[in-house]
């Protein structure tokens, strides 16, 4: 017997543990990270709730975000649009105040996306409101929401499912949404 | 693990450690990046996030005053189009005019005010604040004012039309000093004073390109850059295809084939200034033929008895017979328009050329028609006398420099240094003025010469008004409103010289807080002189509705009136021989400089969009080339990408050899609007600038710069470049894209059918060798030319 393999395998053990070890180690930093810093429910600068707004006060979502109904993007309210309630309600609360501050200063409030599409996807929220679909359906329930999580996962195929589902006319064609 | 030791333990934990870590990075690498969703704090009025907006106002890009549609999404421009409703521009608008965005987001805009730090020129500048900079200028201009010593103040500007230029006018009459000037490379300063010698009248008037049948060109590269391009363009279309059964003719003559000359059915070279020789001699030969039945028609004959046949063929290098075919077809095919532009009008005889393009329209009573010359209304607003500067203008003011006459200059989006020959001496003229204040958005050549810089709005953030020159045969006023706002810490003109005014004490003259109020306060004035409206009750709604359309006026002509020239003037209508700086024995070549399609005067160089538009005739991108004839390239012995030195009495240039069969022997073109020394970083230091080379000499009457009148030699450098170029080759190759009728036999299967031989030689655009040998030796020059223009 002139060659053994024993040899070899020994020198390999030990590099086998290291890489093992190291993907255990990357697994868990994967989730990790997914658990303690999820990107889906990520902090505002102002801690706005939607559960007391859409959900205790039963605003309805196109009461302040109005240009879902008639243009492409929904847009989030002015600090203007706040005001119009915040300058007689709740005025002593801390965050009111500070939403206070940005309208006599005249500042904008960095809000931070949730919800977001890649550039290469057209997505009309007029034609959506217009064809009676309601804002819970992509947004999930916001209205219980005290920091607005993404629950959908706004991929295409969830769009192709929607579409099909709804017997949309050229709602599989590639230019419908890609254009 | 037991028999597991420390050195085996470090190493796994930092196994795993290394492994988390990266795992981390992996989730956050696959995490969407943050973006924010900034809301106004209070959204402007019928403001809707993803919608754009859509506004009216005004090109700056070049002087013709197109009305323009600017769409805007969440406060910022996105594109540039015409303005349907505005009656110049027609909804269209040339790559330019496109490009004006460039203007408006360039990286190289100056930011905010600057006071010169090094010595002049040294591109060295210290922040200011407009505070600080505008009431020390304002001081210093009221001590001036007081002192009696206004007149030191010169303020020099590029073109500019309506309000602001009321208000120009009325801020230097303030000071006490004349030296208001406006410079413009481009401007028409020969056909002002041609229009004013055969018409009367210092105006240009409307071209009716559009319901013209024939067009007689004498080198207007009318699509290209001659007066209102996009409206010319959109006419000159309309005469070839809007109409029933009937296709405009159109013929070009110049010694370069420019991307007019490109478009037409016939191309014609004259010999350099010759062409308003040849426009007498097709003169001539319409009132022999009895083509001109007026009451002075013993005047005319007399006046146009030197311009026989012979002669002008002699004189001009087009055979006879081709001049007499060009007279009778001219005088046969009514409506017909003649124009006269380029090398033609700014030659050392340029106003007289431009006089006998005039008497050419006469002859065939073409004036005040539909499809000829009209007359346009005086300008609704704006000041009547023009501060147009000539070169002889701009040498007055270096000499005035030189003198110490000038105490402060103020320059505002114009740029001398540039746009004037080396051989004016401007750039040293400017060093002998104490203090240089510029208003431009850029640092120019003229701008890095400055003390202090008090940045200016581009037109897009800007109030403004304009009435268009020339204008459509009615009256047109337009106003530019700003459709973003600055992007920058500058400040409009108007509100620069407003803001002037006031720290100067002088508020009872200008008792408007900014340019827009100015705007306002004049255009009540517009607005009471119009007829009643009821739609339109009071000012505002006016206002209103003239910001949001964009523009004002009329919508029909007044029907032409009579027209017949002064007895004297007939009389007087001559051209003579072209004179040229430079001998030429010793410098042979014509220089043809030409404004490039996208750069105009240079003033397009920083705008990366019109760097990267190649030229449309040569297909050359980048940079400067010269161009030469392929015999005139075979005499020297040269090939295309040979680095030349371009010589002139007056300077050097190097450039290499582009080899281009559409232009005439004898004479080299070498494009406009490369060679910037400094203009930001997609400006400088690309190829160079033939202004350079010329020698100033002017048109004498008008002391216009005869840009097209001087005489360079080409001295091989060694040197050879790469010409970048699109397109692939510029010849068939055997694919039979233009066809070529033979005037002696008839057309063959599947091409069109020619009329008669007559019209077949001037289908093929050169002169026809059948028609006499005689005019084909006349000609031996240009039938080399290798190039045929087909009418399909």
């Amino acid at each position: 017997m002139g060659v053994s393999i024993v040899p070899t395998l020994k020198v390999l053990k030990p590099v086998g543990m290291i890489l093992g070890v190291g993907f255990v180690g990357l697994l868990v930093g994967y989730f990790a990270n997914a658990a303690f810093f999820p990107g889906t429910t990520p902090v505002q600068p102002i801690e706005f709730s939607h559960t007391i707004h859409a959900g205790d006060y039963e605003i309805p979502c196109l009461y302040c975000h109005t240009e879902a109904r008639r243009s492409p993007s929904a847009g989030v309210p002015s600090v203007n649009k706040c005001m119009g309630c915040h300058a007689i309600v709740a005025t002593d609360s801390p965050l009111v105040r500070e939403v206070a501050r940005h309208y006599e200063n005249a500042e904008p409030i960095p809000w931070i996306k949730v919800h977001d599409l890649p550039d290469f996807v057209h997505f009309p929220h007029n034609r959506h409101v217009a064809a009676g679909l309601e804002c819970q359906e992509c947004h999930g329930p916001v209205e219980t929401m005290d920091r607005v999580t993404r629950v959908a996962p706004n991929e295409m195929g969830q769009c192709l499912t929607c579409h099909r589902d709804m017997e949309v006319e050229h709602g599989i064609d590639c230019l419908t949404c890609h254009k | 693990m037991p028999n597991i030791d420390r050195r085996s333990f470090l190493t796994l934990v930092g196994a795993g450690g290394v492994g988390a870590g990266a795992g981390f990075m992996l989730s956050e690498s696959r995490k969407h990046p943050v973006e924010h969703l900034v809301p106004y704090p209070v959204p402007p009025e019928e403001f809707s996030p993803g919608i754009a907006t859509w506004y009216n106002s005004v090109c700056s890009m070049c002087s013709a005053g197109c009305g323009i549609s600017v769409r805007t999404r969440e406060g910022r421009a996105k594109k540039i189009e015409g303005n349907p409703a505005h009656p110049v521009s027609q909804g269209r608008l040339c790559a330019l005019g496109q490009s004006g965005l460039q203007a408006l987001y360039n990286p190289d805009r100056i930011t905010g005010p600057l006071v010169r730090a090094g010595r002049r020129g040294e591109l060295e500048f210290d922040p200011t604040t407009w505070e600080e900079s505008l009431a020390e200028l304002a001081n210093r201009l009221e001590l001036m004012r007081t002192a009696g010593r206004g007149g030191g103040v010169a303020l020099l500007t590029g073109g500019v039309r309506g309000h602001l230029a009321s208000l120009l006018e009325l801020f230097m009459s303030w000071l006490g000093s004349d030296q208001l000037l406006h410079y413009d490379f481009n401007h028409p300063a020969t056909l002002y004073a041609a229009n004013e010698r055969f018409f009367g009248e210092s105006e240009l008037p409307y071209y009716d390109i559009e319901n013209s049948r024939y067009v007689l060109s004498f080198g207007a590269d009318f699509i290209g850059h001659w007066l209102s391009p996009v409206h010319h363009g959109l006419g000159f279309g309309r005469s070839r295809q809007a109409r029933d059964g009937v296709r405009g003719r159109f013929v070009q003559i110049e010694p370069r084939m420019s991307l007019t000359g490109g478009a037409a059915d016939e191309w014609i070279a004259a010999n350099p200034g010759t062409e308003g020789i040849l426009a007498l001699g097709i003169a001539r030969r319409i009132v022999d033929q009895g083509g001109y039945q007026g009451a002075d028609l013993d005047a005319w004959q007399a006046a146009l008895d030197a311009y026989a046949l012979e002669s002008v063929a002699e004189q001009t290098g087009v055979a006879a017979d081709t001049v007499a075919r060009l007279a009778d077809s001219f005088a046969e095919t009514q409506p017909g328009l003649a124009i006269g532009g380029g090398a033609t009008a700014n030659h050392s005889n340029g106003v007289d050329a431009l006089v006998a393009v005039n008497a050419l329209n006469h002859l065939v009573g073409n004036i005040g028609v539909e499809g000829g010359v009209i007359f346009n209304p005086p300008p609704a607003f704006g000041p009547t006398a023009s501060r147009q500067a000539s070169l002889s203008r701009m040498l007055e003011l270096a000499e005035d420099a030189r003198a110490g006459r000038i105490e402060l200059l103020i320059v505002s989006n114009t740029n001398p240094v540039f746009n004037l020959p080396e051989a004016a001496g401007f750039a040293e003229a400017l060093a002998e003025i104490p203090q240089i204040v510029s208003l431009s958005s850029f640092l120019d050549e003229t701008t890095v010469q400055a003390d202090l810089i008090l940045p200016s709005n581009t037109y897009l953030e800007s109030w403004g008004d304009d009435t268009p020159a020339p204008g459509v045969g009615f009256r047109v006023g337009a106003v530019s409103q700003p459709v973003v706002e600055p992007l920058y810490d500058t400040r409009a003109t108007g509100d620069i010289v407003l803001e002037l005014a006031h720290r100067m004490g002088l508020d009872l003259a200008f008792p408007w807080p900014n340019m827009e109020e100015y705007l306002k306060y004049s255009w009540r004035e517009v607005w009471s002189s119009g007829t009643p409206d009821p739609a339109i009750p009071d000012f505002d709604t006016f206002w209103t509705s003239v910001v949001r359309a964009g523009v004002w006026g009329d919508e029909t002509r007044a029907p032409g009136a009579e027209f017949a020239p002064d007895p004297g003037v007939v009389d007087g209508i001559g051209v003579g021989a072209p004179e040229f700086a430079g001998a030429e024995g010793e410098f042979p070549y014509a220089l043809h400089p030409y404004l490039s399609n996208g750069l105009h005067d240079g003033r397009g160089a920083n705008l990366p969009w019109m760097q990267e538009l190649p030229d449309a005739l040569t297909g050359v991108v980048y940079g400067s080339w010269v161009e030469l004839n392929p015999v005139t390239a075979g005499e020297l012995g040269l090939s295309e990408g040979d680095v030349v030195a371009i010589e002139s009495p007056a300077g050097s240039i190097e450039a290499p050899v582009l080899v281009y069969p559409a232009i005439m022997p004898g004479v080299v073109a070498v494009p406009i609007g490369q060679g910037h020394e400094q203009y930001g970083r997609y400006a400088h230091e690309h190829g160079v600038n033939p202004i350079d080379v010329l020698a100033a000499q002017t048109e004498p009457g008008t002391g216009a710069l005869a840009w097209a009148a001087t005489r360079v030699r080409l001295v091989p450098t060694g040197g050879r470049v790469d010409l970048v170029k699109v397109g692939g080759d510029s010849r068939e190759l055997g694919r039979e894209i233009v066809q070529i009728a033979d005037a002696g036999t008839p057309a063959g299967a599947g091409a069109p059918t020619v009329a008669s031989a007559h019209d077949a030689g001037a289908a093929v655009g050169i002169d026809v060798p059948a028609a006499g040998a005689e005019a084909a030796t006349a000609n031996t020059r240009l039938n080399s030319i290798p190039i045929t223009v087909v009418n399909t």
